[in-house]
């Protein structure tokens, strides 16, 4: 184990939920938009001032004309959400914000087979002796875990290849994080609160009729999730 | 070299103080010079459960920040020559605390020839917690056999395995399992975790189980550690628990229901 650096670091990196308001454009007629958006200052104006949104189009249209008059009004669009607007937006250094409906970690990619992708060179497999306590995430990249003791509630184990838990797990694990399907879980008790193998998870209340305390292994059978007994 | 014993809990209200009191004061009984720090700035309670708290002139951050020292501040117990205690500051806040400044008083202490320093943590897993652990070289891990301490229990071994001197240098803090407020009338019913319960989620060794007590309250309130009364059950757990730390083999008790037989049931108290 490496002794903490001592020196100040300089970033740090919180998550946090920001409120933002989704702009739909239904037609992409720029005149038409003005004037709803001279309507909604007027009858709104507190709220519209600083207003931070995403921006979400079916059609492509002037992105920068747009920007100008969201901006006039004290309008802020943050970013774009992936379609026709997608390159413009990369353009005028807009973030682009992934489409609803994607369940996945963002560490895997999307549901459409995607092509497959250069293989990242395989690190030697990640062996943990002590228990994986509440609070604590493993995380083996481009490689295998192993846990020869148990994973406690609270706790996270993930892996890009398989994760092997010769304990109980009582937390989360996760295999394929990066997206490789073949990847499963293999658990001498199982008790999981989530599993999940390239983005396809599930959770405990999901999982009620598996026998529980027993070995498993969790694979993906046809792009669902399977948890199967394992041989005694 | 002086070993530093943390108590910790995460979970608050579990017992940690009433432990430190009692730890500190059994090891104080076999003859070691032991000195307990109240590391719960702000929300102090060691002074009241040891009944030093109309002593108190200075404070741990008193010492810290140079206004005093060790010797002025140390408050010597009225009924163990060779125990001391240093009470938390109750009108500063948390950041009075330092690294550096917790490291300075505990070599100081280190230098007086203390055998034990016993950190009593406050709650939580934040600063109060992590300086209070940090140069722990063993842990005694307060749990109530209840669903919410055992997972902060588990939450702060992970800490103690990971934000710890000892775990920076590669090396372990030792863990110790003190099961506080047991009740085995609750557990036989299966209204209460079991030790074998708790014991196969936390997987470290047990020092003691602690019965609930009425004797517990009835002690703090009258400014004396729960150990200093020999009728207590609780009390004699911790005496039981001091001995296991020292070596002795001391089998575990109040882990059953009493069984009454129809004599004492009818005439017994």
């Amino acid at each position: 184990m490496h002794p903490m650096a001592r020196t100040a670091p300089a970033l740090e990196l919180k998550g946090r939920l920001l409120s933002t308001t989704r702009l739909r454009v239904l037609r992409a007629d720029l005149a038409a938009i003005e004037t709803q958006l001279a309507d909604l200052a007027r009858q709104m104006p507190q709220a519209v001032k600083g207003m931070a949104v995403v921006l979400e189009s079916d059609e492509s249209l002037d992105l920068g004309a747009l920007l100008l008059q969201l901006r006039q009004h004290g309008i802020q669009p943050l970013g774009v959400i992936d379609g026709p607007l997608a390159t413009a937006a990369t353009a005028q250094g807009l973030a682009v914000l992934p489409r609803d409906g994607r369940t996945v970690r963002a560490e895997a990619p999307a549901a459409a087979p995607a092509p497959a992708p250069a293989i990242a060179a395989r690190r030697d497999t990640r062996i943990i002796t002590d228990p994986v306590r509440s609070g604590q995430q493993i995380y083996a990249e481009d490689a295998d875990l192993v846990v020869l003791s148990q994973v406690s509630p609270g706790a996270e184990v993930i892996a890009d290849g398989c994760v092997h838990v010769y304990g109980s797990l009582r937390g989360r694990a996760i295999a394929g994080a990066r997206g490789d399907a073949s990847a499963r879980i293999f658990v001498r008790r199982f008790e999981a609160e989530l599993v999940a193998v390239a983005g396809i998870y599930a959770v405990a209340e999901q999982m009620k009729d598996r026998p529980r305390g027993e070995p498993a292994q969790v694979l993906l059978r046809d792009g669902k999730l399977a948890i199967e007994s394992l041989g005694n | 070299m002086a070993k530093i014993i943390v108590t910790t809990s995460g979970k608050g209200g579990v017992g940690k103080t009433t432990t430190s009191a009692s730890f500190s004061t059994g090891l104080a009984q076999r003859g070691k010079k032991v000195a307990v720090i109240d590391f719960d700035v702000g929300l102090r309670n060691l002074d009241l459960i040891m009944g030093c708290e109309r002593r108190v002139v200075f404070d741990f951050v008193n010492v810290i920040q140079g206004e005093a020292n060790l010797k002025q501040a140390l408050i010597r117990d009225r009924n163990n020559e060779n125990l001391y205690i240093l009470a938390a500051s109750q009108t500063r806040d948390k950041d009075a605390l330092s690294i550096e400044g917790v490291e300075k008083v505990l070599n100081d202490l280190a230098d007086e020839g203390f055998d034990y320093i016993i950190c009593d943590s406050p709650a939580g897993i934040e600063k109060g917690a992590h300086h209070a652990m940090y140069f722990a070289d063993e842990a005694l891990v307060v749990t109530n056999p209840e669903v919410s301490s055992v997972r902060d229990s588990d939450r702060v071994l992970g800490l103690l395995a990971s934000k710890t001197r000892r775990a920076e240098k590669g090396e372990r803090v030792k863990e110790h399992l003190v099961l506080t407020r047991y009740n085995p009338a609750r557990v036989e019913k299966g209204e209460m975790l079991s030790v074998k319960d708790v014991q196969d989620i936390l997987a470290i060794p047990l020092l003691g189980v602690v019965p609930e007590s009425a004797s517990v309250l009835t002690s703090s309130n009258s400014g004396s550690p729960v150990i200093a009364d020999a009728q207590s059950e609780a009390g004699q757990a911790y005496t039981d628990l001091v001995a296991r730390f020292l070596g002795e083999d001391r089998p575990h008790r109040f882990m059953t229901v009493e069984k009454k037989g129809l004599f004492n049931k009818l005439f017994g108290g």
